[in-house]
């Protein structure tokens, strides 16, 4: 299976509509929506012709990056990279190699392929900022001279430039020579050598990098950890689902709240009669 | 008595929406969006072009936010620009920049840790779980309630800030706001260990000891001796379910937290740790053809 040259340059499109923080169609839907691995694979399979495959393929990256936060603009790794480029690669490794796109193969597979374009995507992040540096300083320029729709153009039509070099052309040469390179995939890499085994274990344990970076943005003490461990008891000693885990930590949350409200009302009524007395 | 027209406004928030990150640069983050999205409301307010672009100096220093909660800010400096216009003079610019720049780290806080960290994880997870057999109903809900929430949302604080004007800033870092705010990570902290254990699956192949048990062989009614192999993965499953794989969760969770490596790196470790794991038998994903 090969992919050809107008599927690689629509995947080059839809990059740079989705590209992280700088996406073309902006925070919400660009960077939260089509950027992220489960979405994107809907529109890799329209353009590769097999929506329920790429679906599939693409539900291990989406659990590696499943919270991917930029504070402060540093990225981890850009999504770009991993959808656009990761999730068509994966699709065609596994289809070349004849195996089942649920299989634990191929999963692994497009687990450590993710991991992998991930850093593709870091270095398209850095670029795209840098090269918007040129348009604000035009903007700046143009600001001095009280023009005041330089702003729009800075906004919407430069950073097109940037995506065109950053994201459009790399995706399109990596997605087209890629898929050639990965079609020769099994007999440079046989199924039962040490180092596919190693590809695969990898495959497994990338996601616990993607929870714990989930994990570092909702815990801030040492005693927070209690309430993950807990959660993990819900879902894998309980066998509770994740809607049913999310009920039971709402109680949690709803409890925590009127207990730091009776402490607040509290600590004001203290105030009031401290006043009082004096 | 001037009065923001609300096409000035709706032109302003989707400006804001639409623009705040795609001219993003390390030097000056979203400033250039915060300007694009008050010209609509400068130009309304203040006739004279110098006047406009006096005004609009005001927004020229950094600003950097979770941009999605952060249309709040703008919706506040919206209502002060129309309140500077009609004459407040305790409105200057040294307090405009005062709110924005207060305003910033908290609510990138508050957006990075409960919508970036929280609901759309949630939103995912969900939409993971309507996805198998590559079903498209997964997809279509995130798409969908992600972003008519999303919107509605961005939008509605939009509003209140330009309602509020400056007292909205109590609002957001008030100790209620706060109370409410510990309170919905603490469920998050809940689903995230959830999702651990239903998406994070790591086992080893080691075998502890090779136990013999005496078997009643029925064809020939001798004992004979069967050998059976005590797996390391069995016994950490009988003491706590899954136990390794919380471990490498907390293992991932603890070098980047605590000893602040980058994800990347973490990455990377995980690289090493597949190929020693795998040479010295740790681990065995058991593939054949």
């Amino acid at each position: 299976m090969t992919i050809t040259w107008l599927q690689a340059a629509l995947l080059g499109i839809m990059s740079c509509l989705a590209a992280s923080t700088i996406a073309v169609l902006g925070t919400t839907v660009g960077n939260y929506t089509l950027n992220r691995p489960l979405i994107a694979s809907v529109f890799v399979g329209l353009i590769l012709g097999d929506v329920e495959g790429c679906i599939t393929i693409a539900i291990p990256m989406q659990i590696i990056y499943i919270a991917l936060v930029t504070p402060g603009g540093t990225v981890a790794a850009d999504l770009r990279a991993v959808s656009y480029i990761g999730i068509p690669l994966a699709y065609v490794t596994a289809k070349s190699q004849g195996l089942d796109l649920a299989s634990p193969e191929a999963q692994g597979i497009a687990g450590a392929l993710g991991a992998l374009v991930g850093t593709v995507g870091t270095v398209q992040f850095y670029g795209t900022a840098m090269m918007n540096l040129i348009w604000q300083h035009i903007g700046w320029a143009r600001l001095d001279k009280k023009d005041f729709s330089i702003l729009g153009k800075v906004e919407v039509f430069l950073p097109l430039i940037s995506h065109f070099f950053i994201s459009f052309i790399p995706v399109m040469l990596i997605v087209y020579y890629g898929a050639d390179a990965v079609g020769n995939f099994q007999e440079a890499l046989p199924m039962d050598s040490w180092y596919m085994k190693a590809i695969f274990t990898l495959g497994n344990l990338l996601p616990a990098v993607g929870i714990a970076i989930l994990l570092k943005s909702v815990v801030t003490k040492m005693a927070d950890l209690i309430f993950f461990v807990f959660g993990f008891t819900l879902a894998a000693s309980m066998g509770l689902t994740l809607i049913a885990a999310t009920a039971v930590g709402a109680v949690f949350a709803l409890v925590n709240y009127q207990m730091t409200m009776i402490k607040l009302r509290a600590g004001t009524a203290g105030a009031a009669d401290d006043e009082e007395d004096i | 008595m001037k009065k923001l027209s609300k096409k000035a406004l709706n032109s302003s928030f989707w400006r804001w929406f639409y623009g705040n990150l795609t001219c993003f640069s390390h030097e000056h983050m979203q400033t250039f969006a915060y300007m694009w999205s008050m010209l609509p409301l400068i130009q309304e307010l203040y006739e004279t072009k110098d006047e406009q672009a006096e005004k609009l100096q005001t927004y020229y220093p950094f600003f950097n936010t979770e941009p999605q909660i952060g249309s709040i800010v703008v919706g506040i400096t919206a209502g002060l620009e129309e309140a500077r216009a009609n004459g407040a003079e305790e409105i200057d610019d040294e307090m405009i920049n005062g709110i924005r720049a207060g305003l910033m780290g908290p609510l990138a806080g508050i957006g990075d840790s409960l919508i970036v960290g929280t609901y759309i994880p949630v939103l995912l997870g969900v939409a993971l779980g309507l996805s198998e057999g590559g079903s498209i109903i997964g997809p279509m809900f995130y798409i969908v309630v992600w972003n008519v929430t999303s919107i509605w949302f961005q939008k509605f604080i939009y509003n209140k800030g330009y309602e509020l004007g400056g007292s909205a800033v109590e609002v957001i870092v008030g100790e209620q706001a706060t109370a409410l705010r510990e309170s919905v990570i603490v469920m998050g902290q809940v689903i995230v260990g959830a999702m651990a254990a239903s998406w994070v699956n790591i086992t080893t192949s080691v075998v502890l000891t090779t136990a013999a048990d005496r078997v009643l062989d029925e064809a020939t009614g001798e004992y004979i001796v069967q050998e059976k192999d005590v797996l390391l993965q069995a016994s950490l499953d009988g003491a706590f379910p899954k136990m390794l794989t919380m471990l490498f969760v907390l293992l991932c969770w603890w070098l980047m937290a605590k000893k602040n490596i980058s994800p990347i790196k973490v990455m990377l470790l995980m690289v090493v740790l597949a190929f020693v794991g795998v040479f010295i038998g740790f681990f065995d994903p058991g593939l054949s053809y």
